[in-house]
């Protein structure tokens, strides 16, 4: 029998063994069945009474765990994401990671002067054009609570309006509650060229949040519900962090966020069985001095890491997780440094849906030069994590045998096998800069934030988004004129 | 009398030293107001600077407003006729259509460590729930907050709805929250704004012209 070629060992961070992992979900189990969560949406109250949970104390119920494990069996393994123009660019299962923005910002950094200052719509658009022509970022998420909507009750509906306009790959998108997730739906599905076409081929994704602890609003149940039965993927990830809402010991807060996320996938899966569900929690830390959920923490990536693991080991189901942010205020070495560390580890332990890049100051501060350092950041991970291969090209014997028989003068940079094999064999920096000093001097001496600057404008100002037909672009208009 | 035991104790959050000198110092014929004042309060005071300094956690900072509470327990009987003289009545509350409370919870146990009596409404308080809270208190202060810009809004519509009730002149109005900044309380007409706990100690004396 012939020998096969040599499978290529792709790195890969595993931080749980499989009794932690069940250790962590029987916890998990434990605090369906023993505490209990607070059910404060009357029609999902009785959905699970009816089901078997036993409600006390008005608006609380106990879950047993049959009922999570049911859950899990009927919730689809894979969630195939599509871009606006029908591609399936998302195919979030096993072990695929994908990288996109963050919501919800309160300020961004302005491209041009650099101020802090309050988010406009505009920079909702650009974030998301950006996005679009950015080969490492896959999705697109609003960046940016906007100050200037003409009618706030609907601000996540112009939010959404205007990235439908600046970008056609997937989308990560907020609501509020029923009434502006409606008016959502209906722009995707204008946009999809149909209800069914979008059901078929889903390019967005609901991102909604319960209260850690245990606590599940009204509101933010009508939107699971309306989600499960329009066949819209959602996560519903609790804000479990480490000594905020959730125990400061992270195998508590991940258990008591599993729960929390277990009780969401219930309701979702008695609400219409088979609907998409992309499982867990938000577990990072509070800071000890300044009380912010940390988004630069080494904790964050570590429990998205295990939840991975017990998504190997027990759920099956594709994760919710973040990355390509930072605590810092500006863009500088610790946002660079706290960027790096949970890109890299969340593709070294195979996370799926991976938001958030290109966050400062805890989540409070979009940026786009932020994004698109984090754009070349997903590139030096991606090249990490695909391995070494290794077989007779890249044993490269005769190659060395040609060099030794060619004479003194000879080297490899000269090589037919390095002109062959160097855009795969290398990885190329584009942002990073390794010129030599004078080159790099007589350019301007630019740092990364000058140089993740200029390349976002040149993006902004060059990239071309396939436009979207006249007649989608009226009709949103007019829905968006209604409000 | 020193208080230094009480002091010491109660920077370390010892609750059980902390309450038996506080007793002690009752049984020694101290004056209740004066072991609150030169003990309690005096104590919070130092933790209040060392955590906005940097030098000790949130968490140690709770313990040291827990056991501060507790000792406050322990001295109410002694207090004649009620007559508890605190810096002053604060209403607190992260405002309506916001569930969220970890920052608003830090800010009242902070400004309690500091002598202040405070009012907490919760999450998701309607305008109107803080005006009838604010008349039936007369409260001096009152404290929003929000972590959503979204639910920013209804802070001025609260600073609005205490205008149309005629006491707006007669409480000051902080707020605070990730969301909010110093332009934003000045467009809305509030009378200060403070970005973390500890300024709002700081904001909520110099409101009522304490030292």
């Amino acid at each position: 029998m012939e020998p096969g070629p040599i499978p290529t060992f792709q790195p890969r961070l595993k931080v749980l063994n499989r009794r932690q992992a069940l250790a962590i979900h029987t916890a998990a189990l434990e605090i369906l069945e023993k505490t209990g969560i607070k059910m404060e949406h009357s029609e999902c109250l009785d959905m699970l009474a009816g089901a078997g949970g036993r409600v006390f104390d008005k608006d609380w119920v106990r879950l047993p765990a049959y009922l999570a494990e049911e859950a899990l069996r009927s919730a689809p393994r894979q969630i195939a994401l599509y871009d606006q123009l029908g591609n399936k660019t998302m195919p979030l299962a096993d072990e695929n990671p994908f990288y996109g923005t963050g919501s919800d910002t309160t300020f961004t950094l302005d491209l041009e002067t650099g101020e802090r200052r309050r988010c406009i719509l505009s920079d909702t658009g650009n974030f998301a054009k950006l996005v679009d022509g950015l080969e490492n970022i896959s999705f697109a998420m609003s960046m940016g609570n906007p100050e200037d909507v003409s009618n706030v009750d609907y601000i996540y509906v112009y939010a959404f309006a205007e990235m439908v306009k600046n970008t056609n790959k997937p989308m990560v998108f907020i609501a509020d509650r029923g009434e502006d997730i409606a008016k959502i739906y209906e722009i995707a599905s204008m946009v999809a060229g149909g209800e069914d076409q979008l059901r078929q081929k889903p390019f967005l994704l609901n991102y909604s949040e319960a209260i850690s602890p245990l606590r599940f609003p009204a509101h933010v149940m009508d939107r699971l519900i309306f989600c499960a039965r329009k066949g819209i993927p959602i996560c519903l990830p609790s804000g479990s962090n480490a000594g905020g809402g959730a125990p400061v010991t992270l195998a508590g807060a991940m258990a008591m966020g599993i729960a929390e996320n277990l009780a969401g996938l219930i309701v979702h899966q008695l609400a219409a069985k088979g609907a998409p569900f992309l499982f867990g929690p938000n577990v990072s830390a509070l800071d000890m001095k300044s009380a912010v959920v940390s988004y630069g923490c080494p904790e964050w990536s570590l429990t998205q890491a295990a939840l991975a693991d017990m998504r190997d080991e027990i759920y099956g189901l594709p994760i919710w997780s973040f990355a390509g942010a930072s605590d810092s205020k500006v863009v500088d070495a610790q946002a660079g440094a706290e960027a790096m560390f949970s890109i890299i580890t969340a593709m070294l332990s195979r996370c799926n849906l991976i938001h958030d890049n290109g966050y400062l100051e805890y989540g409070s501060t979009s940026s786009l030069e932020m994004v698109t350092i984090a754009n070349e950041l997903v590139a030096m991970a991606r090249f990490f994590t695909y391995g070494i291969p290794v077989n007779e090209t890249t044993l490269a014997l005769d190659a060395l045998e040609r060099i030794k028989n060619a004479g003194p003068q000879a080297f490899f940079l000269m090589d037919d096998h390095t002109f062959e094999n160097f855009e795969q064999a290398l990885y190329l920096p584009k942002l990073l800069d390794r010129s030599r000093y004078d080159s790099w001097e007589a350019e301007g001496s630019k740092d990364l934030y000058t140089r993740s600057n200029e390349e976002a404008k040149r993006i902004l100002s060059e990239h071309l988004v396939t436009p979207k037909d006249d007649g989608v672009l009226k009709e949103i208009d007019d829905l968006l004129k209604a409000l | 009398m020193s208080y230094q035991t009480l002091l010491d104790a109660i920077i370390k959050g010892d609750i059980k030293t902390a309450t038996e000198e506080t007793l002690k110092a009752v049984e020694a014929g101290q004056n209740a107001q004066d072991i609150l004042d030169r003990g309690l309060i005096e104590a919070m005071n130092v933790v209040g600077d060392r955590f906005s300094k940097g030098a000790i956690f949130v968490p140690q900072m709770l313990r040291s407003a827990k056991t501060m509470q507790e000792c406050v327990e322990v001295l109410k009987p002694h207090f004649q006729e009620n007559a508890m003289t605190t810096k002053g009545k604060i209403v607190l509350g992260t405002v309506k259509g916001d569930l969220h409370d970890i920052g608003k919870n830090l800010v009242g146990m902070m400004l309690e460590g500091a002598g202040f009596s405070i009012i907490d409404l919760g999450v998701d308080v309607a305008p109107e729930v803080f005006v009838d809270k604010i008349k039936e208190k007369k409260a001096d202060v009152l404290g929003m907050s929000a972590l959503l810009s979204t639910t920013m809004p209804s802070m001025s519509l609260t600073i609005k709805a205490l205008a149309d009730s005629g006491l707006r002149d007669t409480v000051k109005v902080m707020i605070g929250g990730a969301p909010v900044t110093r332009k934003y309380a000045e467009d809305i007409g509030a009378d200060s704004y403070a970005p973390d706990a500890g300024s709002a100690v700081l904001e909520a004396k110099k409101l009522l012209n304490l030292s």
